[in-house]
């Protein structure tokens, strides 16, 4: 009887010891990681850098310390996720090929804002060979970002699309041929067709328009609307003259004194500007930021398609053009 | 003949006390004014609205645009029960009819950092009728103390 009683004793201490470690078990889930997001003054993203694996989702619980912010994958087409002081919000993410994944704030949280950065470093086997990337056309061409681009030759009206597609059915072969538009400024573009038509100075600069606007994808004016008024409107303001609410007390941009300090960015309203702009080189620009003036780099947060789209809505703010069908 | 004493002593508070009620209750009778469209654009950065006061009349249409200049804000009227809110560079715009008159608080809808809860503007509706009855009330009263005259002489 003694005997059953101590092995009864030994049971259920063991039992007890058990229950911990079987609940562990049990209740054990995918890692949630606690990301809490922070003006870029006040260190930003608590967590620079998240480590995970191809096909393990990652589990991230996000709120803010101070006001709102809100968390995006770049090149990806998810929904952004807002984070809101006091509360928490929650996402999961999975990733199909290694690679290094930046995320970043679409929120405007302060005159940093688009410093709040972060990366999500995936390791594993790739399913699949990933394509091989093709350096943007800046980089292919060479081109100096920095160096000022103005145009000389300035329509008198404003160029539209609609009147040149109005007019012919067809294109001039050089405006069908995407790698010269994208790599001629409109003003080389009108230089070259005005040799080559016999057609007025503003009918020429309707083709250009019209050349211009069938580079678009569909629903392209859309995009590069809905991504110029989140991510440039601030700075470059609703106009385009430069003089938005995060920089409109800096000083103009001045290509002698680049680099000194920050500046405002250029006036897009001054047809000098973007007529004399080659797409690849508005697209360099974008990607790579900087020219001085403090304009953060995009090229790790669009996707090609995005930029493009972007470039071409840039130059809305000068021609008419319109969305294609 | 005079009046009766107790009357002649509680005169004064009795006419005061009058004087007063009348002074914070008497409907303030100001003369309409023509609806007119008002236009406003307000500037929000941490951790204020400028400009932070807002008057119109009753009947007016107003539209408000708010900028924010530093990071997201809103605004809330009270009893309005109007918000929106705007991320810098994006405009926001609130169109209404002032049609309730009074003084009302808006503040910022959007936690925009440590003292959010103090980003506080006045939207004054019609005249500020609080400061024309403490005017009233003190004539009321500075009439009470310069009338030296005692109730007491006079006759009926």
């Amino acid at each position: 009887m003694e005997k059953l009683a101590k092995i009864l004793v030994v049971v259920l201490i063991l039992l007890v010891a058990a229950v911990p470690l079987l609940g562990q078990q049990i209740i054990a889930q995918p890692e949630t990681i606690e990301l809490r997001a922070r003006m870029p003054e006040n260190g930003g993203w608590s967590q620079e850098f998240i480590y995970g694996l191809v096909n393990v989702p990652i589990k991230l619980r996000m709120t803010s310390d101070d006001v709102v912010h809100s968390f995006a994958l770049a090149q990806s087409s998810l929904p952004s996720v807002e984070i809101f002081p006091g509360k928490f919000s929650e996402t999961e993410l999975v990733f199909d090929q290694p690679g290094e994944y930046t995320f970043y704030c679409t929120r405007w949280c302060g005159a940093n804002h688009w410093r709040m950065r972060g990366t999500i470093v995936i390791e594993g086997p790739a399913s699949s060979d990933q394509p091989t990337s093709v350096p943007p056309l800046f980089l292919q061409l060479g081109l100096d970002l920095d160096a000022p681009h103005f145009a000389r030759v300035i329509p008198s009206n404003r160029p539209e699309s609609a009147r040149a597609s109005e007019r012919t059915n067809a294109l001039p072969d050089g405006l069908t041929d995407g790698e010269n538009i994208w790599s001629k400024s409109p003003e080389a573009l009108w230089k070259d067709l005005k040799a080559d038509e016999d057609l007025d100075d503003q009918s020429v600069w309707d083709m250009v328009a019209w050349g211009l606007n069938q580079q678009g994808s569909s629903g392209w004016m859309g995009q590069g609307r809905e991504l110029y008024t989140q991510n440039c409107l601030a700075c470059h303001s609703e106009s385009g003259r430069g003089d938005g609410v995060m920089v409109r007390d800096l000083p103009p941009m001045n290509h002698d004194k680049m680099g000194s300090e920050a500046t405002r960015p250029p006036d897009f309203s001054d047809p000098a500007v973007l007529l004399g702009a080659s797409p690849a080189l508005l697209e360099g620009k974008i990607i790579r930021g900087g020219m001085g003036t403090g304009m953060p780099y995009w090229g790790n947060i669009f996707t090609s398609e995005q930029i493009r789209s972007l470039v071409l809505y840039l130059y809305s703010f000068q021609m008419e053009l319109e969305e294609r069908p | 003949m005079t009046l009766p004493k107790f009357i002649s002593i509680l005169a004064k508070p009795i006419l005061g006390l009058t004087l007063a009620v009348l002074a914070l209750t008497a409907p303030l009778s100001l003369p309409p004014t023509q609806p007119v469209e008002r236009y406003f654009r307000i500037e929000a950065s941490q951790f204020a609205y400028s400009p932070g006061v807002l008057q119109v009349n009753p009947g007016d249409q107003v539209t408000i645009d708010l900028v924010a200049t530093d990071v997201v804000h809103g605004i809330y009227i009270d009893n309005y029960e109007l918000q929106a809110s705007a991320d810098p560079g994006q405009t926001a715009r609130l169109t209404f009819t002032a049609d309730q008159a009074g003084l009302f608080r808006f503040r910022c809808l959007v936690p925009c950092g440590q003292l959010h809860p103090f980003m506080l503007g006045k939207l004054q509706v019609g005249p500020n009728q609080l400061f024309l009855r403490a005017v009233l009330l003190s004539l009321a009263g500075l009439l009470l103390v310069l009338w030296k005259k005692p109730l007491s002489t006079i006759s009926i």
